[in-house]
């Protein structure tokens, strides 16, 4: 009888939280989660519609990766060529713009490369892929990395192999968090590096090129693909954020008097 | 900065997912743990070995193995249990049962020749025997819970992969203090370490208190 009991208890303990599902997951990156944006979109859309919205935070090649095994409702990256990719593969049905910011290179304030007054992003690239300048990249086929892969090549060098060029496999602000200590530069999204709490003598010292553009993109994962898919839910959820209430949280969501991402309307 | 309700919700996370993959592992530990001691087959020596081995499993990898099990293209897919805390209660299952079982058999081969003789002959039972063998040294049980515990609950890896550090759902302690530590909040995050650490403190006080009580 005992026995039963126990067994029943820890059944119950163990399965407590997955039977129903009035929840959907979204896919999203770290940028979108370490700047708390994500949660603020949570908490809000489920008080507009009783909805829970599960975020997983990873890089965009991750988040890709678990959407394609059918992990995820939703897929809200930034990576526009790898996006319409899973679109034309079937395993989304559109590819929604939803936000934007762009990206800027971070690095220590005096400067030792000097790229602060340079006039466009592939002159710094290739200032960067010195061995006399530390630069930190991603390594981790997030949405930033693939942007920093896309300047290298863009510039019409390889990417260094020399150890001045540090792959830290972590999220964005843990790698900013690197640069800081290894006194580095860094190729960062705008949001990112407004939220982040562990400045110190880092600075902007390049932004505001046409090619540092960031869109972010949103999809529904394809209920042709997985049929478990919430797929009325997670249309609620894409026009809440793209005509809803959630347009104008994304629009009006600042730090310190900053605004992090802006939308197309 | 730092959210006490959250900080809350964080807490009883861990211990809810923590308390219970440890008491499955620990049950099921002091089954299979009885069962390989005291009997004797082929291939034992070879399966507490790997058993052994297993106890320095990286947490990160055993997230991985649950994560290719549970995900939706896997063979548990239907479950649905990816990004819950049944995931995390699994991974952790897998990191601290090869722990608590090696303990097990290791106490169990030491005392139970000895207790055998004794007691066969005042025409015990095999289940006697295990009965005595659980209550006759309580204190060695407690600390396999003990570490069982510690192991599960100071994990980040397997439970940051399975449960996807999910607000409200499966943000545990420690995705939590990554999370702070990620956006730059080393205090917060030292902080968080350090209320972690006083609950496994009283845990472990409470423990010892039994330990004593015999």
């Amino acid at each position: 009888m005992i026995k039963t009991k126990i067994f029943f208890l820890i059944f119950t303990l163990f399965f407590s939280n997955t039977f129903a599902r009035d929840y959907i997951v979204v896919q999203s990156t770290t940028s979108t989660a370490n700047t708390g944006l994500l949660d603020l979109l949570s908490e809000e859309f489920f008080l507009d519609t009783g909805i829970e919205v599960r975020a997983v935070a990873v890089g965009t090649g991750t988040a890709i990766a678990n959407a394609r095994k059918g992990d995820g409702d939703v897929l809200m990256v930034h990576s526009k060529v790898d996006e319409l990719k899973f679109v034309q593969d079937g395993f989304g049905i559109e590819r929604y713009d939803l936000m934007y910011n762009d990206f800027v290179i971070v690095g220590p304030n005096n400067d030792p490369a000097q790229i602060k007054n340079k006039k466009n992003i592939l002159e710094v690239m290739i200032i960067l892929s010195s061995p006399d300048y530390k630069f930190i990249s991603r390594d981790d086929y997030s949405g930033t990395h693939k942007k920093e892969l896309s300047l290298w090549q863009e510039s019409g060098i390889s990417i260094p192999t020399d150890s001045s060029y540090i792959k830290s496999g972590s999220g964005m602000a843990s790698t900013i968090n690197i640069a800081n200590e290894m006194q580095s530069y860094v190729l960062t999204d705008r949001g990112t590096w407004i939220a982040f709490q562990n400045k110190n003598n880092l600075e902007i010292l390049f932004e505001n090129d046409k090619s540092l553009f960031n869109p972010y993109g949103i999809i529904v994962v394809s209920p042709k693909k997985f049929p478990y898919v919430e797929y009325e839910k997670s249309n609620i959820f894409v026009e809440w954020l793209l005509k809803g209430r959630g347009n104008n949280l994304i629009n009006n969501y600042t730090i310190e008097g900053q605004k992090l991402f802006f939308t197309y309307n | 900065m730092l959210d006490t309700s959250k900080v809350f919700e964080a807490i009883i996370i861990s211990l809810h997912v923590s308390f219970v993959s440890t008491l499955f592992a620990f049950s099921i530990s002091i089954f299979f743990g009885y069962l390989i001691a005291t009997k004797k087959f082929i291939l034992k020596r070879y399966i507490v070995s790997i058993l052994g081995s297993l106890t320095s499993i990286p947490p990160v990898c055993a997230g991985l193995i649950v994560y290719l099990i549970i995900s939706r293209s896997g063979p548990l897919g239907w479950m649905e249990l990816l990004y819950t805390p049944s995931a995390m209660i699994i991974a952790q299952f897998i990191i601290i049962f090869p722990i608590m079982v090696t303990l097990i058999i290791n106490y169990i081969e030491r005392e139970y020749p000895q207790l055998r003789d004794e007691l066969i002959s005042y025409g015990a039972s095999q289940k006697d025997i295990l009965f005595l063998l659980v209550t006759n040294q309580k204190g060695i049980y407690l600390t396999t819970l003990l570490i069982g515990f510690g192991r599960a609950v100071s994990e980040y890896g397997a439970a940051a992969i399975v449960g996807g550090s999910i607000d409200h759902v499966t943000r545990n302690m420690t995705a939590m203090i990554a999370l702070e530590t990620a956006k730059g909040n080393i205090l917060i995050g030292v902080t968080l370490g350090a209320i972690l650490i006083s609950i496994s403190l009283i845990i472990s006080f409470g423990i010892n208190y039994f330990k004593n009580d015999d």
